[in-house]
């Protein structure tokens, strides 16, 4: 390969002209580097004791990386303490700095110390640094039989600008073969552990190549793009949605795939791919869902606790190498873990990156969706992102929701810090929504309403229209004739309970009273009873009902004659003494047919309250 | 008989409310009320001046308790529609008045408990149903076993391996009823779909799946075909995989192409796979395809769908390759491989044809390669 032969090209020429202008006042006394080669990002611990061998303090730190390798570097970090004893570490800032007089191969950051370290002073240094797609797969085309090789190269002794005095490498394998290591004198191999060093008084900027060629099944697991959407509801709720492109990043499948072997012999027989993926939600998430473009994906299972909830997630099939499969996680997370207000406004404190174990993302847009009203948008994240804004319209919305967009590239699990988005937001405007919908059902219903109560007919003098004011006319008429039919039945009822009193008592005067009394209200209902019919008569439509009413008012009459003869009778064979049995005999017929008269007039009575 | 369904409803649906009504009624008449005056039987005598309104209501009472006598489903709620409107029309009904009878109240109240559990029960029913029987899609299929359900979501699975992991410009060519699936779903080209009208082109492919593999080759490369895609059903018991459906694509392309012949296919009119199968049948492309390496799941090569061992166990696909299978085997995927580069010269051919014919006499003294 030809990076090799570049490096050391590049080793030769750092030395040569370095040499004389190396950083004099920091030299570092130990590096401790340590490789973790497990999984297929790359992390990298560097533990520095830095010593300020000059006279004046030093406030910055300088780190130097060629640029093949900082062109993967997806995160550094570093954290300081001073004094000679392991204490509280603190985290320091690190920033891009362009010394002059330095090559274009390298990058270097510098990383600035709380306090400046004074003369003959001790910094305890530990950077961090991961690398992404740095493992190359080696050979880059396998068969389903075949197990994944890759090559690491670095360099085995420290690249810095500040001369070392010892060092040492461990590089960290995952088990497994090792097809060939770099050795320089004494290297060694222990238990899956490779071992470069001690390295002694090593002059700055010293590059020694080494090239590691091992085996490395772990799942390479790199998503192209991730899209994470994340919508916030004042109404309880912050729901994430999260669209996933995953594709195996390592060496690619050549040849046929053949599920026998895959089944019988799993861990003869593709090796390198993985089924599982494993994603950490948050604690108190519901609502999870797992689907593609076709449809629910039902591999997948679910443990949640009261810390978190973790989510086991199977592909559709088995990713081999240069395999991909794209799918979409949503889930909901109760709104007071992860909204907050301070100083009149209002913020989400959530992680950035994804759920997910180990895994790359080559693209990552973050989009939070604010509700709708919310203003004075502003971001703070622990990294740099690009940022905009767009609009997103959704259900009841009027002007639009505002989206705030971050968009990363090459996002490790080591970013899925915390990040927080201010926005201010008027409690008012929460009932914008419901108000809508009340003020639309309430104007529905009133249009309704007004249609019901106005007269859209055409021509007040259609005959139909005529006709139905009759026929209202005679409807009402009718009913006070009924009323009035009534009130005679309540009278006759009087006349029954006369008798019936003095058939208990033999009163016949309080009886004779009551028939007069009934008399003269039979009378008066007759009279009240008189123009109404006349105007029933009179009118057109009347002629339906006008028959029934007449033979009511008729059998009403007889009923009324009956009724009053009867009660004479009774009357005065109680006067003239005469014994029970012989009364009832006498009005025995007559009280038949006034049964049969009040069935009668009573089922008129009905048919005409029925029309 | 579904016909019937909606009229049932309709009917039950009456028969339940009026049963609801008379039993509602018979607990309203039964609770105490403020003047003494108890509908009793056939009594007409008046009491307080509010009798009249008791009495017509009364009337209403009467007559639904008369029908509540006799009510079963659906012919005496028909039938009590019908007294409903005569009643109404007519107002002479003196004697239905003598012959209604009140339900205690016990036997009403638990007869209203009773049809609001049956109630339940049905609306427990009608989702049981909905969701066993009439949701059944068939391109997820579940079997109960004595530990859970299996889910056999492999077309899915097939269709989303193709969407994702083939070319854009992919064909596929498969039997065409899995024509429109592919498209939907794999979103991949088709030869052949549910709604080919051209039977010419079904043929083709009906001819290249029964064609032995150099000459199925030549067909699907003829129509830049890049995977075939066949189903099989033979490792979990599925019934309508395409050996099934295979003696189909034998007539079709056998209308069409006069050199596939049915007869050749069949043993005895008899149409099989196993030992006693015909050459042609365990030498076309349909049989390599599905049952390629299917021997050595079990060593026996038992396909549970045909319930016997098939004929031929062993073999190489020469011209194409596997390039995916679903988890049980329900889809299978091959891939066309490509011409060799290198077409050998005159001088090698003769030799090499020399040394083929020696190949062949050697291997005419070998076993019976069908076993």
């Amino acid at each position: 390969m030809a990076t090799p032969l570049r490096l050391a090209a590049l080793l030769l020429v750092l030395v040569a002209a370095f040499a004389s202008a190396a950083r004099a006042d920091l030299v570092v006394s130990r590096a401790d580097r340590k490789v973790d080669l497990t999984s297929h990002i790359v992390r990298v611990l560097t533990s520095l004791k830095v010593e300020n061998a000059g006279s004046e303090p030093v406030s910055k730190v300088l780190l130097a990386f060629p640029n093949i390798q900082a062109k993967n570097l997806a995160a550094i970090r570093a954290f300081g303490t001073e004094g000679k004893v392991k204490g509280l570490s603190s985290v320091l800032p690190i920033e891009v700095v362009e010394p002059s007089g330095v090559p274009p191969e390298l990058t270097f950051f510098s990383a600035s110390l709380h306090k400046p370290l004074q003369k003959g002073k001790i910094l305890h240094l530990d950077v961090l640094t991961v690398f992404t797609h740095f493992l190359q797969p080696f050979p880059e085309e396998i068969t389903q039989a075949d197990s994944q090789l890759v090559v690491f190269q670095d360099s085995s002794h420290y690249l810095s600008p500040y001369p070392v005095k010892v060092q040492t490498l461990s590089i960290r394998l995952p088990g497994g073969r090792v097809e060939s290591y770099t050795k320089y004198g004494n290297t060694k191999l222990v238990d899956s552990e490779l071992k470069y060093g001690p390295y002694e008084d090593v002059p700055p900027f010293s590059y020694n190549p080494i090239i590691v060629h091992f085996e490395n099944n772990n799942p390479f697991a790199v998503a192209k793009e991730l899209i994470r959407e994340i919508e916030i509801s004042h109404w309880g709720n912050v729901q994430i949605t999260e669209h996933y492109n995953i594709v195996h990043g390592g060496a690619r499948l050549k040849g046929e795939f053949s599920r026998l072997d895959y089944q019988s012999r799993p861990y003869a027989r593709g090796v390198s791919s993985f089924r599982h993926l494993i994603a950490r939600l948050p604690a108190r998430a519901h609502s999870i869902y797992y689907r593609d473009e076709i449809g629910n994906i039902s591999t997948s299972h679910l443990w949640s606790d009261s810390k978190k909830t973790q989510l086991e997630i199977e592909p559709r099939f088995p990713l081999f190498g240069g395999w991909q499969t794209t799918f979409t996680i949503g889930y909901g997370l109760p709104l007071q873990d992860f909204v907050f207000s301070a100083d009149g406004k209002r913020f989400l404190n959530i992680t950035f990156g994804s759920p997910m174990e180990e895994i790359l993302i080559e693209k990552l847009i973050v989009k939070v969706v604010l509700p709708e009203g919310s203003k004075d948008i502003d971001v703070s994240a622990p990294f740099p992102t690009n940022q905009w804004q767009e609009v997103k319209y959704s259900h009841l919305d009027i002007a639009g929701r505002p989206v705030l967009v971050l968009e990363k590239p090459d996002v490790i699990p080591e970013h899925n810090l915390h990040f927080q988005v201010y926005y201010k937001f008027n409690n008012i405007s929460l009932l914008i929504e419901p108000m809508m919908l009340i003020t639309g059902f309430f104007l529905l219903f009133v249009a309704c309403i007004a249609y019901m109560h106005t007269d859209m007919s055409i021509s007040k003098n259609s005959p139909s229209y005529l006709a139905k004011l009759q026929w209202d006319e005679v409807q009402a008429t009718v009913q006070q004739i009924q009323g009035i039919f009534h009130q005679c039945l309540a009278v006759h009822d009087k006349l029954e309970t006369s008798l019936h009193d003095l058939s208990r008592t033999g009163d016949a005067k309080s009886c004779k009273a009551a028939r007069k009394a009934a008399d003269a209200q039979f009378k008066e209902l007759a009279k009240e009873l008189k123009p109404l019919l006349l105007s029933v008569q009179s009118s057109p439509q009347s002629y339906q009902i006008w028959p029934k009413l007449d033979d009511l008012v008729a059998k009403e009459r007889e009923l009324q004659d009956k009724l009053m003869a009867r009660h004479a009778t009774v009357v005065d064979s109680v006067e003239k003494k005469q014994r029970g049995q012989d009364i009832e005999n006498r009005i025995s017929s007559q009280q038949q047919k006034i049964a049969a008269l009040r069935q009668e007039v009573e089922s008129l009575l009905e048919y005409l309250s029925e029309i | 008989m579904l016909v019937l369904a909606p009229a049932v409803c309709i009917l039950s649906g009456i028969a339940l409310s009026e049963a609801f009504n008379v039993l509602t009624r018979s607990m309203k008449f039964q609770r105490p009320i403020s003047d003494d005056t108890l509908p009793t039987a056939g009594d007409s005598t008046p009491g307080s001046s509010s009798t009249a309104t008791i009495t017509t209501s009364t009337k209403n009472a009467n007559i639904k308790k008369e029908k509540m006598g006799t009510i079963s489903k659906e012919r005496s709620s028909k039938k009590s529609r019908k007294e409903t409107e005569l009643v109404g029309s007519s107002p002479v009904r003196p004697e239905k008045e003598e012959k209604l009878c009140v339900l205690p109240s016990e036997a009403s109240a638990m007869g209203i408990l009773f049809l609001i559990m049956l109630c339940g029960l049905y609306v427990i029913h009608c989702v049981w149903a909905a969701a066993e029987a009439y949701s059944a899609p068939s391109i997820v299929l579940t079997s109960r076993s004595h530990d859970g359900l299996h889910v056999y979501d492999d077309f899915r699975e097939s269709y989303a391996w193709l969407r994702h992991n083939t070319e854009v410009d992919d064909k596929v060519a498969s039997w065409w009823d899995y024509g429109y699936q592919t498209t939907a779903m794999a979103n991949r080209t088709v030869i052949v779909d549910n709604n080919t009208w051209n039977n010419t082109h079904i043929a083709t492919v009906g001819t290249a799946m029964s064609s032995p593999e150099k000459g199925a080759w030549e067909i699907f490369n003829s129509l830049d075909v890049k995977y075939v895609l066949v189903v099989f059903g033979g490792l979990i018991g599925y019934p309508s995989d395409d050996i099934n459906k295979f003696l189909w694509m034998v007539r079709i392309g056998g209308g069409e192409f006069p050199h596939i012949k049915e007869q050749d296919y069949l043993r005895d009119g008899n149409y099989r796979v196993d030992a006693q199968g015909t050459p042609t049948m365990l030498n076309c492309l349909m049989y390599k395809l599905c049952y390629y390496r299917f021997a050595e799941t079990d060593g026996k090569g038992f396909d549970r769908a045909r319930r016997y061992e098939i004929g031929r166990k062993h073999f190489k696909l020469t011209h194409f390759e596997e390039v995916f299978t679903t988890q049980h085997w329900m889809v299978r995927i091959y891939k066309l491989k490509p011409q060799k580069n290198r077409v050998r010269g005159k001088l090698k051919l003769k030799l090499k044809s020399s040394s083929k014919t020696s190949l062949m006499r050697k291997g005419a003294g070998k076993k019976n390669p069908w076993q």
